[in-house]
């Protein structure tokens, strides 16, 4: 065990953690973070997409001995920000939203997008998205909402 | 339970290396899968591990004389956004997974799983690239073809990290590469085939062909590809067939859970083909 | 700020969309999942499972467990219980007792407080088999391979069906046309895996799950305890998708939980990783489907003579009625003469199949759509000319002698989809080109709700709607919110019938301890059906709305007038009414790696009336998308009696990028019985199109397809052919 302390949506945080455990696992179970969902566990479905340093990551396969220092950003940090709930608007007025468990991860990795490319086209969104599992939209609706959220977070000046 | 560290210097993760034999984990998109356990649960690594992300010593990427530098801890990410990467290798890179996980994984990761399957690997045999291994005493570098010896096997000593690649600029006339994937996208490759054609004075200078998941290691053949130099048009058409054969021989695929030995041999031919139409229209 | 719901539905036709209920707890991570969810001393559990297919165990030596630490078997079922889920059927144990049947049955349960402890004591369990000769196949199941796993010869059912006289076609001189056609095994592959908690409070055994019918988990495990369906209440988690995969399923979880909460006392969480959801759960059916087909001179078919197979694996759960559904789906929209239909469900040593969206109906329609277009190439027409011909019509006769009562508007939406897909101009210019693209198509329909009078017989669904002292209004009912917006639809119904604000109307959670039994979430039932009760609730509560404080209304299952039926030898109306569509997919095949390139998908549906345009359109995609994996990418093999393709890695589905936007169009043709004219549609919209992607790339590389997933590897070795 080891006391790793990094930057949690903005405040600090120490953790007493093996190294080796999941950064999903400190996030759900010791901080309380159950908006990162695991859906797969091998980093192949994004539903625990996090912003590591500003970079869109599976928290499933980030060790916490990579995280010391760093600093992280879960829905829980997003959500109530003007960007999140920017997203989160779009995705839920656009008919993005089914079933809900791969939506957390869909918001994060349309934050990073956006963050980096304010105005993608669809085949950027498609590209942003390509690492997060979806089995009830077959993404017509997702990729749609990121437009609507690119769309209304220009006039609302939300990446000036 | 095994052991973890988490070295603060590049000097420490030496040393732990040295003493504990401890085994780097840089972006975890390979080890922190394959040793995956249930959640609330700590990964079943089978050896000591130490987490070297966070060494900012081992990032970068830069030219020095003929040869661009990959750091070690270099992420998939940044080289696929860099100018100064081969085109090639950036487009490789470009179709490897997903963008989280380009985000953390990193060249010298893939390099070190020898997975004959990795697709930025074979594009790194096609361009020359070489490995370089640093331990606390001594540094070395080596042909990445001498570094793999098997899937999943490597030279890499016990007390060594690797610390770069190293690869030759390399400027030819026409480039080929394909991946065949699972999906188009976020997919394992079922193969690939990278291929480089030079010409000068409409002879072949310099030819270079490398095909990924068709074999133990990636798949080039340095005799082949001298026996091409100098070759013009026509002297190529004639010879296609038979260097179609050569190749086909070295073409040794497996069945797995992925594809068919089938699909794969008769893929690769085709794609061999393609690549010597690109050859043929460099010539003429 | 987000922008409060639109109600202009109540002003409007009810299709206008609003912003679903769930959308924005859900996107914004608020929602709480089975996984989510804090209890008080919980203890976690992970399932023993059989190694071998088929076996005789011999020994189960637990190592000393810690204190704290439990495993749970059969020995632990209390007297008077039974080793056995009551699910249609009582066939399937709660724990393997002196053999195991497949890869994956359970064993026993590990149960204890510390996640790490359970693993290494997992891997001290040391399970001894004599193993026992295997049947994996169909045909393997069929020659009793092994000896019989189910009654003498492995037949879990067989079912035969006639219409008209194809006794006297088959004895003729016709010329003959025969086929087979096979699917696969699909994952089902929500995104949430399976998982529960079993608590034991106040006297009786609660269970939260992620599942989709909670009225059928409590009947299942009631008998293992050997008390009243009342001592289990059964409680749904918000659910992380389903598919059918938590129809029956999770009855296998909920069983052992409940025997490990009657020993323990304490709360207990099952939650799956995604390796066992992948590799130890229920799966579609695999399909065999043989056809025998008599072609008179004119090039007419004058009959056809089909044989179903299904692979059931090691236990029969559902198989049968999975397999009445596919034999009433396998002619698809067609009114076709003399027909003879003989239906097997198998046994083998797989894992158990079980209900996946469209319950056989995306079997027995892909095997017709391939074999119909196969008749086609071979009297030398296009499929969509073709199959035409035999579209059924209003007054039309079923397989099984029934009548379609609706108005069919085939001809209208195969209009709309070969104008919007360009399918005639487009194949004409390829095939003139010879270029390795082409337009495919396919056509097919879906009975809404239980087959025959299983609504009225079997499930009797009951509803209640009640409005308290503020005007607030909430609907009870056993069906549940799944990711299909049922609690957004279902509340704009009442909201539509009461004419107040959407905002004022409330989707009560269901537990069977609050909510009457409407039935299980399944069949294309809980619009059609269930909303249709709850409109009916909504306007007799109109009726009391204005009586002082709080007031409600139930309302019970009416079958439809005209509907005739008979269970014993299936003849009659099978559905009261069916939904109906078209899919167009245009594909190009690569040259040298024969990967598929899919250019456009469209379709055109027949659900009655939409109650949302958007979560219909989302259905739809998502449907549409979820078959095209089927249909193209997601190979499911067994190797040994295991899923070889065991890890999302692996079991490919389709990622944003594997195929382009589906354009969705909706034709309108209310249905008198259904709330505001809608039909049944989350099965509908998966039926299809795979046949559509499967007849395209059949065009494109001019072979006939016989097989699904259509990948690079069969498509390589038909051009090789």
């Amino acid at each position: 065990m080891q006391h790793i302390t990094f930057i949690l949506n903005g405040e600090k945080q120490v953790v007493n953690a093996d190294p080796s455990s999941r950064l999903l696992d400190i996030l759900r179970d010791t901080l309380g973070m159950t908006a990162v969902k695991e859906g797969c566990g091998e980093g192949e479905c994004g539903a625990c997409s996090v912003l590591k340093d500003g970079k869109l990551v599976n928290s499933c396969i980030v060790p916490m001995g990579s995280v010391q220092g760093a600093e992280i950003t879960t829905l829980e940090g997003l959500r109530d920000t003007a960007e999140g709930e920017n997203i989160i608007s779009a995705y839920s007025d656009s008919g993005a939203v089914q079933c809900g468990f791969c939506t957390p991860g869909m918001v994060m990795a349309a934050a990073a997008l956006l963050r980096e490319n304010p105005e993608p086209d669809e085949q950027e969104i498609r590209e942003a998205l390509s690492g997060n599992l979806c089995r009830c939209t077959g993404y017509n609706l997702l990729v749609k909402g990121v437009t609507l959220a690119s769309e209304r977070g220009k006039e609302k000046g939300i990446w000036q | 339970m095994a052991v973890s560290y988490v070295p603060a210097t590049f000097e420490e993760a030496v040393r732990i290396r040295r003493e504990t034999g401890a085994v780097p984990v840089a972006g975890g998109t390979d080890l922190m899968v394959r040793y995956r356990s249930p959640a609330g649960t700590l990964p079943d690594f089978p050896w000591p591990v130490m987490f070297i992300s966070g060494l900012k010593e081992m990032k970068g990427l830069f030219l020095e004389g003929v040869e661009l530098v990959i750091k070690a801890g270099t992420e998939l990410a940044v080289i696929e956004h860099s100018e100064i990467v081969h085109p090639v290798l950036r487009e490789a890179v470009r179709q490897m997974a997903a963008p989280a996980l380009r985000n953390l994984g990193t060249l010298s990761g893939n390099i070190c799983n020898a997975s004959p399957a990795g697709d930025a690997v074979c594009v790194l045999y096609a361009l020359g690239a070489e490995v370089e291994l640093t331990s606390s005493s001594r540094m070395r570098r080596m042909p990445i073809e001498h570094f793999i010896t098997g899937p999943g096997r490597t030279v890499l000593k016990g007390d060594e990290l690797m610390t770069a690649v190293r690869i030759p600029l390399h400027s030819e006339s026409a480039s080929f590469y394909r991946k065949v994937g699972t999906r188009k996208a976020n997919a394992l490759s079922k193969l690939s085939c990278t291929g480089f054609i030079t010409v000068t004075e409409n002879r072949i200078a310099d030819m270079r062909l490398a095909l990924g998941a068709v074999g133990p290691v990636v798949v080039r053949s340095a005799e082949l590809e001298s026996q091409c130099i100098g070759m013009d048009l026509n002297h190529f058409r004639n010879y296609k067939p038979d260097l179609r054969k050569q190749f086909a021989e070295r073409v040794k695929p497996i069945d797995d859970q992925r594809s068919t030995a089938e699909y794969r041999k008769e893929t690769t031919l085709n794609l061999i083909d393609e690549f010597f139409m690109l050859i043929e229209k460099e010539l003429s | 700020m987000h922008q409060p719901i639109n109600n202009d539905f109540l002003q409007k036709a009810i299709g206008t969309p609003v912003r679903r209920l769930d959308a924005l707890d859900k996107a914004s991570g608020r929602a709480i999942y089975i996984a989510d969810m804090k209890f008080d001393g919980l203890l976690y559990a992970r399932m023993i499972r059989s190694s071998r297919a088929r076996a005789r165990l011999l020994q189960v030596a637990v190592p000393d467990l810690p204190e704290g630490y439990y495993f749970i078997s059969s020995k632990d079922i209390p007297e008077g219980g039974e080793n056995r889920l009551y699910m249609i059927t009582k066939d399937w144990r709660v724990f393997a007792e002196d053999t195991v049947r497949y890869i994956g049955e359970t064993i026993g349960l590990l149960v204890g407080p510390d996640r790490n402890v359970l693993r290494d004591l997992e891997r001290e369990i040391d399970i001894s088999y004599e193993d026992l000769e295997p049947a994996f196949t169909i045909d393997e199941g069929l020659a009793v391979k092994g000896g019989p796993i189910h009654g003498e010869d492995n037949i879990f059912a067989e079912y035969h069906l006639k219409k008209g006289d194809p006794d006297s076609i088959f004895s003729g001189s016709y010329r003959i046309i025969e086929d087979e056609i096979l699917t696969g095994f699909q994952e089902h592959a929500y995104m949430e895996p399976q998982g529960m908690v079993g608590e034991y409070k106040n006297g009786k055994y609660v269970i939260t799950a992620s599942c989709q019918c909670p009225y059928y988990m409590r009947k299942a495990v009631a008998g293992i305890l050997a008390v009243d369906q009342e001592d289990i209440v059964v409680s749904q988690a918000i659910t992380g998708g389903a598919f059918g995969g938590k129809e029956h399923f999770p009855d296998v979880i909920a069983g052992p939980l409940v025997v490990a909460v009657h020993v323990i006392r304490k709360p207990v969480q099952i939650v799956f990783d995604r390796h066992e959801d992948i590799s130890f759960t229920a799966k579609r059916h695999p399909s065999r489907t043989r056809f025998r087909t008599a072609i008179d001179e004119n090039n007419r078919i004058v009959g056809m003579d089909i044989d179903i197979a299904i692979n059931g694996g090691g236990y029969q759960s559902c198989s049968h009625i999975v397999l009445q559904r596919a034999m009433f789906s396998v002619n698809s929209v067609y009114d076709l003469p003399n027909i003879r239909i003989r239906g097997r469900a198998v046994a083998t040593n797989t894992f158990p199949s079980d209900a996946f969206r469209g319950f056989g109906a995306p079997q027995g329609i892909f095997a017709c759509e391939m074999h119909m277009s196969h008749l086609a190439r071979a009297l030398g027409m296009d499929d969509a000319e073709f199959k035409q011909q035999y579209f059924v019509q209003t007054g039309g006769t079923t397989v099984t002698n029934g009548t379609i009562h609706e108005e069919v508007k085939l001809p209208e939406m195969l209009e709309k989809v070969l104008k919007a897909s360009g399918y005639t101009e487009k194949n004409r210019l390829y095939d003139r080109e010879g270029a390795a693209k082409a337009v495919g198509i396919s056509f097919y329909n879906h009975g809404g709700g239980f087959t025959g009078d299983g609504e009225k017989e079997i499930i009797k669904a009951r509803v209640r709607v009640s409005r308290d002292q503020n005007h607030k209004v909430t609907i009870y009912v056993s069906n549940v919110e799944m990711g299909q917006g049922f609690q957004t639809t279902a509340c704009k119904v009442a909201a539509k019938v009461l004419g107040i604000p959407l905002q004022d109307v409330f989707f009560q959670n269901p537990d069977t301890s609050v909510v009457p039994n409407s039935g299980p979430t399944v069949a294309s039932r809980s619009m059609m059906i269930v909303g249709k009760l709850v409109e009916r609730a909504a306007r007799q509560l109109k009726n009391t709305w204005n009586d002082q404080g709080a007031v409600e209304a139930e309302e019970d299952y009416v079958q439809p007038p005209g509907i005739e039926w008979n269970s014993t030898t299936f003849q009659g109306d099978a559905y009261p009414a069916f939904g109906w569509g078209i899919c167009a997919v245009e594909v190009a095949v690569d040259p040298a790696t024969a990967e598929v390139e899919t250019k456009g998908i469209w379709t055109v549906h027949d659900i009655g009336v939409p109650i949302d345009d958007l979560i219909v359109h989302g259905q739809v995609h998502g449907g549409v998308i979820q078959a095209l994996g089927y249909g193209s990418l997601e190979k499911l093999e067994v190797k040994n009696g295991a899923f070889l393709q065991n890890t999302f890695a692996d079991y490919i589905i389709p990622t944003t990028m594997d195929f382009p936007a589906v354009e969705s169009d909706l034709v309108e043709n209310p249905y008198e019985y259904g709330p505001f004219g809608a039909k049944g549609m989350g099965e509908l919209v998966f039926d299809g199109a795979a046949a559509a992607y499967a007849a395209a790339v059949q065009k494109a590389v001019d072979r006939n397809i016989c097989s699904i997933p259509v990948n690079p590897e069969l498509i390589m070795k038909l051009r090789q052919a």
